[in-house]
């Protein structure tokens, strides 16, 4: 959580000791903002709209930016290249966690500030509220060849481009290689194999060990799963919402990782949590199917398994195919009311492109480049220790460019996937089936889009 | 000794004639009251109304996808319905009302036997032992939540490792037992308060009617029971409110919880489903008429209590 852009904080069954304090905060800030619930103001619409303030020469414009991510030595670089243009850092909280109420509240008012980080599966609520600039206006266009098309179209509604692409978390495989040796499994590259696989290592284990782990609260992980198999849970007919979160190819998922679990081939527990960690630093878990900025985050919490881990692609249904997914991302927005949405655009283009900045926050963990062809001119495919001395990210190079992009997320995804963390936890709870529990949630998703006066039906 | 002593700590005698205020008095006297309505007026009574008003309001989208222009509308009570309609926000009601029924008996009861014991012990300790009780009171919930945490969350707590050595595993965060987790919070947090209320009762009982039930010959327990008990009665019914209205309003430390137990969904009470409403949904106005149903429900089972133990005092 500290620190880390993209996912949103898995709520987990138990959470590491060094975690503890950030929490803390988190729930501090998170009941202080309790006892303004009712003083935010009215309106929907912005307080204040985009436009072009003239800048005459040698003016220096000051530009304000929103983030969570301890980006300053980075921005630092842009500040003393550009000294007509000065970025000053402003650390908020995450984005779920208190940070993008924070945006919405300064957007009614009219005090956004210029620059902020939004994540892809936030941007069609900001959309909603108008609280992104057009940046179709300023020319916006030329930049769309630097950067990974998919990432690029999350900004992008109906003609025009609302926000510049910045990290993503492809999704691959990280497994140890020692223990596959051990319990003699290859890697799997069909789910049918990763079952099989699964079902070897609790048996040669003696029931101690288990291949993978299911997270009973953390959907953002499963919703990665169900865009990997073409999940596609929304859509839409003209100016109307479609939500298809109960069909068919999300309830293969949802079945297939039911029958493990019941089965008891899932180590069920949410990942990222304490818990969890100690099972990987046991040896009790084989591999992981993740986004790949949780290289670190293993890294950092079983130092113990250094040289043990690899890397490759997640397993297919089509046996031979190289489907991906996503998990995470965050773009760098121009929020509505900025009176240099141009200045602004420009830094947020240098701040994803340039080589320097993309090195600056790959290191801090930020999750995979949007640049176009990143792989091969910046530190993402340095070898590491860690990983057994391979180019790790190799697999998660690959998985980029097979992420199916047509995948587009709810304005209302947060309340979402909490919906289907509340239903998939009690569904494990009391030992029901996952699909089962889909019919609910899309209903739920769309009773929350309704309420926010959007034309919505179910597929 | 306690003949000689006047029922000096009953209340006083109103006074007959009320005395007019000289003018500077009541310069001074507005002057010394105006900060407080002042914070009143901004903090609690101006969001109240905002939030009511809110909850009378509803936006609507147009433009592709509803991405384009909004307008807000007033929309009279259809929020109102919309909140009513939903079934978890219902279930959390039903929640709260569980805990309450178990939660509100135990509290009282712990917190009437440990102001009984307070004045049975010697005067020496009665302040080291009031202030020991009240002293979680003073940690703030949030905090009281995250340390209470430490204990439950496996791996971390102490208790949970201790037990799991002796072959007993406990599940302090699991989908049963959570919400008791949680009581076991509100319990630690509030019984010492609720006890500070019904000391100060118990103080103002004349010592000469404990005395007069002495030489009755009414023991340590009949004299508890039958005296003592009855006389508390008022401050026992207004801890019971505060229990309730507590209960309801629960927040800090299911929120807080809700970050190590998969359990705690996000509309596990009414406020937390207020909160994400406003703060995960972005929704204010539908967060605003769930805040107003909440207190709404709180008043109307307050005065409903109120009114059946005050009519059956009457009788």
């Amino acid at each position: 959580m500290a620190g880390h852009s993209h996912p949103s904080p898995p709520r987990g069954a138990s959470v590491s000791r060094r975690r503890f304090l950030g929490l803390g905060v988190a729930a501090l800030a998170g009941a202080a903002g309790a006892g303004t619930l009712s003083a935010c103001s009215s309106s929907d619409s912005p307080g204040r709209y985009t436009t072009q303030a003239k800048v005459s020469k040698g003016q220096r414009v000051h530009l304000d930016f929103w983030t969570w991510v301890p980006v300053q030595p980075v921005v630092d670089i842009w500040n003393k290249a550009n000294p007509d243009i000065q970025v000053t850092v402003n650390v908020i909280p995450g984005g779920s966690s208190g940070g993008y109420q924070k945006m919405y509240s300064a957007l009614r008012v009219g005090n956004a500030p210029d620059i902020a980080h939004v994540e892809y599966q936030e941007l069609p609520a900001f959309m909603l509220v108008q609280g992104l600039s057009n940046l179709s206006p300023y020319g916006v266009e030329r930049y769309r060849k630097d950067y990974v098309p998919w990432q690029w179209q999350q900004g992008v509604f109906g003609k025009d481009v609302y926000t510049l692409p910045w990290a993503s978390g492809p999704m691959a495989m990280f497994y140890r290689h020692d223990l596959f040796h051990e319990y003699g499994i290859s890697v799997p590259g069909t789910w049918p194999e990763f079952e099989a696989a699964a079902r070897t290592v609790r048996q040669r284990s003696r029931h101690h060990a288990y291949l993978h782990s299911f997270p009973p609260s953390n959907a953002a992980w499963f919703e990665g799963l169900a865009w990997q198999a073409g999940g596609d849970w929304v859509r839409s007919d003209g100016d109307t919402w479609i939500i298809d979160i109960d069909n068919p190819r999300t309830r293969k998922v949802a079945d297939y990782w039911d029958r493990l679990i019941r089965d008891d081939l899932l180590l069920v527990e949410n990942d990222g949590t304490s818990g969890w960690y100690k099972a990987i630093q046991d040896g009790q878990l084989a591999c992981y199917v993740t986004a790949d900025w949780y290289d670190a985050l293993i890294k950092d919490n079983a130092p113990n398994t250094s040289g043990k881990w690899k890397s490759t692609g997640m397993p297919q249904w089509k046996a031979g195919a190289k489907t991906a997914a996503n998990w995470g991302g965050s773009s760098v927005a121009v929020l509505q009311g900025s009176k240099y949405p141009t200045q602004a655009m420009e830094f947020a283009h240098w701040f994803g492109t340039n080589i320097k900045a993309v090195n600056g926050t790959f290191a801090l963990g930020s999750g995979w480049p949007a640049l176009a062809g990143a792989y091969h001119e910046t530190i993402v495919s340095k070898k590491s220790s860690f990983y057994s001395d391979t180019a790790y990210n190799e697999a998660f190079n690959v998985a980029d460019a097979h992420i199916d992009t047509s995948w587009r997320f709810l304005p209302t995804n947060d309340a979402m996937i909490q919906h289907m963390d509340d239903a998939f936890s009690a569904a494990i709870a009391s030992g029901s089936s996952l699909s089962a529990t889909l019919t609910g949630v899309q209903t739920r998703a769309i009773d929350d889009m309704k309420a926010k006066g959007l034309k919505v039906r179910a597929a | 000794m306690s003949a000689v002593q006047t029922p000096a700590r009953s209340a006083p005698a109103p006074t007959r004639h009320r005395r007019r205020m000289h003018r500077p008095q009541r310069r001074a006297a507005i002057i010394l009251m105006a900060p407080f309505f002042v914070f009143f007026l901004v903090a609690f009574v101006a969001p109240i109304l905002d939030a009511i008003y809110q909850s009378l309001l509803q936006t609507h989208r147009s433009g592709y996808l509803g991405l384009g222009k909004s307008t807000t509308v007033f929309a009279g009570l259809s929020n109102y319905a919309l909140a009513l309609r939903e079934p978890d926000f219902i279930a959390a009601y039903g929640r709260v009302l569980l805990f309450g029924v178990v939660q509100v008996p135990v509290m009282i009861i712990l917190a009437t036997a440990l102001a009984f014991l307070l004045e049975s012990v010697s005067r020496r300790w009665a302040g080291f032992f009031r202030a020991t009780y009240f002293l979680p009171y003073g940690v703030p919930g949030v905090i009281a939540s995250l340390l209470w945490s430490y204990l439950y969350v496996p791996g971390v707590s102490p208790i949970v490792s201790l037990f799991n050595d002796v072959g007993i595993h406990l599940d302090f965060l699991g989908f049963h037992t959570v919400l008791w987790s949680i009581a076991n919070i509100v319990l630690w947090e509030f019984a010492g308060y609720n006890m500070l209320i019904i000391v100060a009762q118990l103080k103002s009982i004349p010592d000469d009617l404990i005395e007069s039930a002495r030489v009755d010959g009414a023991g340590p327990w009949r004299t508890n029971l039958y005296v003592r008990l009855p006389l508390i009665r008022p401050a026992l019914i207004l801890t019971i409110v505060f229990s309730i209205i507590g209960t309801l309003q629960l927040f800090n430390e299911p929120q807080v919880l809700s970050q190590v137990s998969s359990y705690i969904t996000t509309t596990y009470t009414p406020n937390i489903s207020a909160y994400n409403q406003s703060f995960t949904n972005n929704n204010t106005n539908l967060a605003s008429a769930e805040a107003v149903i909440l207190a709404l429900v709180a008043a109307i089972l307050s005065f409903s209590f109120l009114k059946l133990v005050t009519r059956r005092r009457s009788r």
